[in-house]
């Protein structure tokens, strides 16, 4: 048992949770303290012993079922079928295997252990059976879906599914005894379970595959994510790239809290200490530190949503969405050929509704040809004034302009009143420059230019922004 | 401690807290194995109410450590009482110039006062906080700490270091062992992820909102005088409300609330009105108040279908 455990948790490391080799005792020695007494408390043994992130929950519960359960319960149902197709019910059932038990005996056949295991309809013998033999089939090396026949039938042969059946036909011939109705019921009993048999080796090979599966997968999956551009994105990898800009953010908050906290301590303040404790006679009661003043940055984001940018855009809005979630001091645009602020739509709605209504037009019409230097002439006009010495602008976008005049005495102009100016570009670095793009005339006026077209190069950048 | 994973769940019973088979178990393996217990979960399903429950199962004291930003060790493990040191000093100002009377030098009154300093850095003088207490306690008790998540990264580095060996030391006394290990039960509500470390050394406990068939247990047991009808009624549309996409889902402590009002109210079951009227007990953002009467206004059309139903039936008899 203590092997398939170990083994358990090396499947879940293989799957993305970090499971301790501290852990993996703990879970050892808490099965121990409660013992193996039912399946829902061994569950919840392991889960509260190697789960330690509900996202993680998910997955351990896919895995634990596929690990642990499989079979036994498919052979349990395979009998119950057995015996609802045989028109008995469970006690009537018990009672058949019971009298079966008793005719082997007065019969004095010898029977094998399979063919004993599965007529006593002895779920645990059974399991057992089934397990030895596909170990002795190598059923472990099983890659593909093609093979499951092949591998189905290496099973059956390390069983002694061939034997199996003479020693069926061998007991059909002791049935001549029996009154027709018993006769007949005992045959259809025997042909059932021959099939059942088979039914489960299938049922196991199948688990055995599906296991490998998830072992070999998705951890290439998820390694080759973070390396991958936004712009090739499936659902499924868009919903994993939205938990891992979550957790970025949760990692920022965490950075953030501590710089407040260590700007907040403040040194012991002398003057103040003596003034304030005047009134008790220059005894020190009431000792007074020095406040810093807290400087909490202010960003303000323009957001490119143009065509060009279209497949980056949703996870740029995603990362905006993410930044006012962090500071409460953030106002974000988005940005074709006009500006439209959209602060409040972040604040009010939920991040998939907010970015569905910035993408689709409600703020800006977002089908026009992209044109930064409007947009920027735009944003001098009516926002200027918002931005001032502590103020951190981003700018995202590809920096195509489609040959528009670019107006680049706008960010000349916001560089000298904001604290920085960021412009995070999802083209490759190779290609700025080239066609119409910009980025050469804005970057001099840019505090720091870089690629950012997946999560590690926004790690990197996320990075640089807070240590500023 | 508990006998089995059973008598955690019959005993929480008798203090009416109705818990499942996957909690009991944590509880249990938490009281056996000494380690602590992290809870996580939605706001509102009881997760500082399962470490009062623990307390009062085992007839031990709890003691809470409430967790906020900015939480450090002075407040949550000792403090020397400073008030207190100077007052003394202040009244006792004779004594001391009499033993500092017959000194010849300042050195030797240095001294002298150096002789003595452990008076005031003693027992007497320390303000003990929840984790000392916790460690210094006579009795085995329960130690909770509240939403572990609010708290910094260097607190929580720090209360790693006591829930390992739980013993501190303070410079002017020497080290202070626990005599007895609490129990402890850390909550959050997962503001932040909490350190890996922190995690290794917690048994991990993640609690949702119950099935219906639990909460509607919960209602029956906390409401006295609820009448099955209305129970049923306000558990399944919180359930549905829950399924909505909301600020806040609606806790079990608010179910609990309306089932109350409701109850005060005299009512026997929900309708359209009744319900607007008294959402503001279960949601608490305008937003969340809309979206929940749009959805309940189909919610009770369909029940109203359905008791209709039957009746439609027995006319088509009738005609037959």
């Amino acid at each position: 048992m203590d092997a398939k455990l170990v083994e358990f948790s090396n499947l879940l490391r293989q799957n993305g949770l970090r499971v301790s080799l501290a852990e993996s005792m703990d879970m050892l020695r808490a099965l121990d303290v409660v013992g193996l007494p039912d399946r829902q408390t061994v569950r919840a043994t392991l889960r509260a012993t190697m789960v330690k992130r509900s996202v993680d929950l998910p997955t351990f519960e896919t895995l634990f079922d596929l690990f642990f359960s499989g079979l036994a319960d498919a052979i349990k149902e395979l009998t119950a079928a057995t015996a609802s197709a045989l028109e008995m019910s469970e006690e009537e059932f018990q009672r058949f295997l019971e009298e079966l038990k008793k005719r082997l005996e007065e019969a004095g056949t010898e029977l094998s252990p399979l063919a004993r295991a599965l007529l006593e309809a002895d779920s645990g013998r059974l399991e057992k059976l089934l397990r030895e033999a596909a170990e002795q089939a190598g059923l472990g090396d099983i890659q593909h879906g093609f093979q499951e026949g092949r591998f189905a039938h290496a099973v059956a042969q390390a069983l002694g599914l061939s034997g199996l059946s003479m020693e069926l036909a061998r007991l059909k011939e002791l049935l001549a005894g029996l009154s027709p109705a018993d006769a007949r019921r005992l045959e259809a009993y025997l042909d059932r379970r021959f099939q059942d048999l088979a039914d489960m080796v299938k049922s196991l090979v199948r688990g055995e595959l599906q296991r490998q599966d998830v072992t070999r997968g998705d951890q290439q999956r998820l390694q080759a994510l973070a390396e991958k551009s936004f712009y090739y994105l499936s659902e499924e990898e868009i919903r994993r790239m939205q938990e891992a800009v979550t957790k970025l953010a949760r990692r920022l908050r965490n950075v953030v809290s501590i710089r407040r906290k260590r700007a907040r301590r403040g040194k012991f303040d002398s003057n103040d200490t003596l003034r304030k404790n005047l009134q008790y006679g220059g005894v020190p009661f009431r000792i007074v530190f020095d406040r810093k003043r807290k400087e909490k940055p202010q960003v303000m984001v323009l957001c490119d949503v143009s065509d060009s940018v279209r497949n980056v855009s949703r996870f740029m809005l995603q990362f905006v969405y993410s930044l006012q979630d962090l500071y409460s001091k953030v106002r974000s645009f988005i940005f074709v050929a006009e500006v439209g602020e959209i602060t409040r739509l972040f604040q009010e709605r939920d991040i998939n509704a907010a970015i569905d209504a910035a993408l689709h037009g409600e703020v800006i019409n977002v089908y026009a040809h992209s044109d930064f230097g409007r947009a920027f002439k735009a944003f001098h006009r009516d926002f200027l004034p918002a931005v001032n010495k502590r103020t951190t602008v981003i700018i995202l976008g590809d920096g195509r302009n489609n040959y528009n005049l670019p107006h680049d005495w706008v960010l000349k102009d916001v560089q000298q009143r904001a604290k920085q100016v960021i412009w995070l570009n999802p083209e490759n670095k190779m290609t700025w420059g080239f066609g119409d793009s910009e980025m050469d005339r804005y970057a001099p006026y840019c505090t720091l230019v870089e690629e950012c077209r997946n999560l590690n190069q926004l790690y990197h950048v996320i990075d640089r922004l807070v240590a500023v | 401690m508990f006998a089995t994973i059973d008598d955690v769940i019959q005993r929480f019973a008798k203090l009416q807290y109705i818990t499942g088979r996957t909690i009991a178990t944590v509880v249990y393996l938490a009281a056996e194995m000494k380690k602590p217990i992290l809870v996580e979960g939605p706001a509102g399903v009881g997760k500082t109410e399962l470490a009062k429950v623990l307390a009062g199962a085992l007839g031990q004291d709890l003691i809470r450590l409430q967790c906020y930003e900015g939480l450090d060790e002075a407040k949550a493990l000792y403090e020397w009482e400073y008030a207190k040191q100077l007052l003394y000093t202040q009244i006792l100002k004779d004594k001391i110039s009499e033993v500092l009377g017959s000194a010849r030098s300042l050195r030797e009154a240095v001294d002298r006062i150096a002789h003595e300093d452990d008076v005031f850095f003693s027992d007497r003088f320390i303000l003990p906080r929840p984790l000392l207490r916790a460690i210094s306690a006579e009795k085995p008790c329960v130690l909770l700490i509240d939403e572990i998540d609010k708290s910094d990264t260097e607190f929580e580095a720090f209360l790693l270091e006591v829930l390992s060996d739980f013993q501190v030391s303070v410079p002017e006394l020497g080290t202070i062992k626990a005599r007895h290990v609490p129990l402890v039960v850390l909550t959050s509500n997962n503001a932040r992820e909490m350190s890996d470390a922190l995690k290794r050394r917690c048994l991990h406990l993640f609690i949702d909102f119950p099935d219906r068939a639990q909460e509607l247990e919960i209602v029956r047991l906390k409401v006295p005088g609820v009448s099955e009808r209305l129970a049923a009624d306000v558990v399944s549309v919180v359930h549905r409300i829950r399924k909505l996409d909301l600020k806040k889902a609606p806790s079990i402590s608010e179910t609990l609330d309306w089932a109350r009002a409701l109850t005060l109210l005299n009512v026997k079951t929900l309708d359209e009105q009744l319900v607007s009227e008294t959402l503001s007990t279960i949601l608490k953002y305008e937003g969340d108040i809309r979206k929940a009467q749009q959805e309940l206004k189909e919610y009770v059309e369909l029940q109203r279908a359905k008791l209709k139903a039957p009746r439609a039936q027995s006319d088509k008899d009738v005609l037959h």
